[in-house]
């Protein structure tokens, strides 16, 4: 069962940075991409959806709850942030690091379960690196860490995925790698999932829908085909940019 | 660890528990009037049938359960305190250089002590002042990190801010000290355990108990609260509300430890990476393996201090001068970082 995710009159300022967003839906199930120039809000939007911004109430809803009225641990069981890439101090094992997805389901003493370190394997499974268990986290890959990061946030069993970025810094065959998983995770189970992403040709390939950014609010949206155009291109980043259909493919040159 | 216990857990779990009761029982034999194991056997029966060992001194039973019995468990209470409160704090702080004083008990409590020793005088305890401005340091520390937003960095710098507050009230207290309360503070910054006694006991025991055994509780929680703030945000933690239970358990933790001994260094940095190098980061192991270690080592640190030479090497002094060639001796050996 996929659920939706809802924003609706949202003023949110960072500094002097200000996040202003009238009305926005994520449809249930389907992958949106929400791309723009450095600074538009993306990163911003993501974490005021995932509830690391003490967003006021009534303005973000899953289905029809008000993210700001939940206790952090029930929010994090309904929507689950995967932050950048990131360098822990502390060397946990694969198996320890996804396990800790699983907090959001243990009180403050209780200790993971049989079935909580069944459902961190399963994640791993699901990411094909179930044989990565007892690998220390500091070997591996870029790549590899991303899918563990992914693999984290599936055992925390949100149906809300928000993936801060989960491409930078990685090569064409990863990158594809962890967009494929992206894609799987809406078409096959149904997750909602977000993504921030700065290749525009992979965008529009794999996103059911894209949202534009700039300065901190939404400069369009909708599906790839219907939303995309030359002009939009140029006023959202400034630069000249032209699609051409390539074997049934929209490519962005520049 | 898969739930399913391998061969190497199950040794390491009997290990930890044995340890601290085997370096125990050595130590109760250890001192500057050694007991050999059998007298040590017949004064420990003699309590309980005074009539089946006749001829056993009383000076000899004053030694064990006056002076060494209350002595030893300080040890053990102690260094479990330490070590565990310095691997919760790296933990919480993301960083493998804190110490269980970063938050200001040390200079804290040494100059609630020398207030105490100077204008209270020598009849004073000065334990209870020790204690109460260990604490006020670490609630200065909160309060003022407050204003932005506890975030780990503004903790750790407001915790280096009010150390030096402290260490220079100290200095200025130690201006006005006459020569003999300097030497009995002195002595007490030194740190030791050679007047530990009972009562000491009852009211420092229980405070230390409790703040182990809360983070010896939450000891899978500490991993998710070592991933970035935002991390464990995103993962449904009160990443606030539990950094400060960490803190106050600690708090409770170290500070009773230091009022009773003085400053006692190195103990909560050296045992944790040693655990961490040979157990692994998880804390589900660490912060247990952290209480029998630092039990053990503070024991047997104690032991060595009786026992080395004629008079009594200050405790604190000598942890940190086979504390820190220890630490290096690791560091070499391992060639690696195990963190």
């Amino acid at each position: 069962m996929a659920v939706s995710l809802r924003v609706e009159r949202l003023s949110f300022p960072l500094g002097t940075f200000l996040l202003h967003i009238d009305a926005l839906k994520f449809e249930a199930g389907r992958l949106t991409t929400i791309v723009g120039p450095n600074g538009a809000g993306k990163t911003t939007l993501l974490k005021c959806l995932g509830g690391l911004f003490p967003v006021p109430k009534g303005h973000i809803f899953i289905q029809d709850m008000d993210i700001a009225s939940l206790k952090a641990s029930e929010r994090a069981r309904l929507t689950s942030y995967v932050p950048q890439e990131h360098n822990p101090t502390f060397n946990y094992s694969v198996l320890d690091f996804v396990l800790m997805g699983r907090a959001a389901y243990l009180s403050l003493f209780s200790l993971p379960s049989e079935e909580d370190v069944r459902l961190a394997e399963e994640a791993l499974d699901f990411v094909g690196l179930q044989s990565y268990a007892s690998r220390p986290y500091f070997e591996l890959s870029s790549g590899e860490r991303r899918l563990i990061l992914i693999a984290r946030s599936l055992a925390q069993s949100a149906d809300i995925l928000l993936l801060d970025e989960p491409t930078s810094f990685l090569d064409p065959k990863h990158e594809t790698e962890v967009l494929d998983m992206a894609r799987k995770l809406a078409a096959e189970r149904g997750h909602t999932v977000l993504l921030t992403l700065h290749n525009l040709d992979m965008a529009v390939k794999y996103s059911d829908s894209l949202v534009f950014m700039k300065g901190g609010g939404v400069f369009a949206s909708g599906k790839p085909q219907d939303v995309l155009s030359d002009a939009l291109l140029e006023s959202v980043y400034d630069v000249k940019m032209r699609i051409v259909d390539y074997e049934g493919r929209k490519l962005i040159l520049r | 660890m898969s739930g399913s216990r391998t061969r190497k857990d199950i040794l390491l779990f009997w290990g930890a528990l044995l340890l601290p009761l085997v370096v125990f029982i050595i130590s109760l034999n250890i001192g500057s009037y050694p007991i050999s194991p059998r007298m040590l056997v017949k004064v420990i029966l003699s309590v309980f049938s005074p009539s089946s060992q006749p001829g056993i001194p009383a000076a000899l039973k004053d030694i064990v359960f006056q002076i060494r019995l209350p002595r030893l468990l300080l040890a053990v209470a102690v260094g479990a305190s330490l070590a565990v409160s310095g691997a919760s704090l790296q933990a919480l702080f993301k960083n493998p250089l804190v110490n269980e004083y970063i938050l200001g008990i040390s200079s804290g409590s040494a100059f609630g002590a020398a207030v105490s020793l100077v204008f209270l005088g020598k009849g004073f305890p000065p334990q209870a002042a020790a204690f109460v401005f260990g604490i006020a340091a670490v609630l200065g520390v909160l309060i003022i990190s407050r204003a932005a937003g506890s975030h780990i960095v503004a903790l750790l710098l407001t915790g280096v801010i009010v150390s030096a507050f402290f260490s220079s009230l100290l200095a200025l207290v130690e201006f006005f000290a006459s020569p003999y309360a300097l030497q009995a503070l002195f002595y007490w910054l030194m740190g030791n355990m050679s007047l530990a006694t009972w009562k000491d006991l009852a009211y420092s025991v229980p405070l230390m108990a409790l703040g182990v055994i809360l983070l010896v509780m939450l000891r899978w929680r500490m991993n998710v609260l070592s991933m970035s703030d935002e991390e464990a945000k995103a993962m449904g933690v009160s990443v606030r509300r539990d950094k400060i239970l960490v803190i106050v358990a600690c708090t409770l933790a170290t500070a009773s430890a230091t009022a009773v001994t003085g400053i006692i260094g190195w103990i909560g940095l050296v045992v944790p990476h040693l655990v961490r190098m040979t157990a692994g980061v998880d804390n589900r192991r660490v912060l247990p393996l952290s209480v029998s270690l630092g039990a053990s080592f503070l024991l047997a640190a104690d032991a060595l201090t009786r026992s080395l030479a004629s008079f009594e090497i200050p405790l604190g002094i000598f942890t940190s001068l086979i504390g820190i060639p220890f630490f290096l001796f690791l560091l070499k050996k391992s060639r690696r970082v195990w963190l």
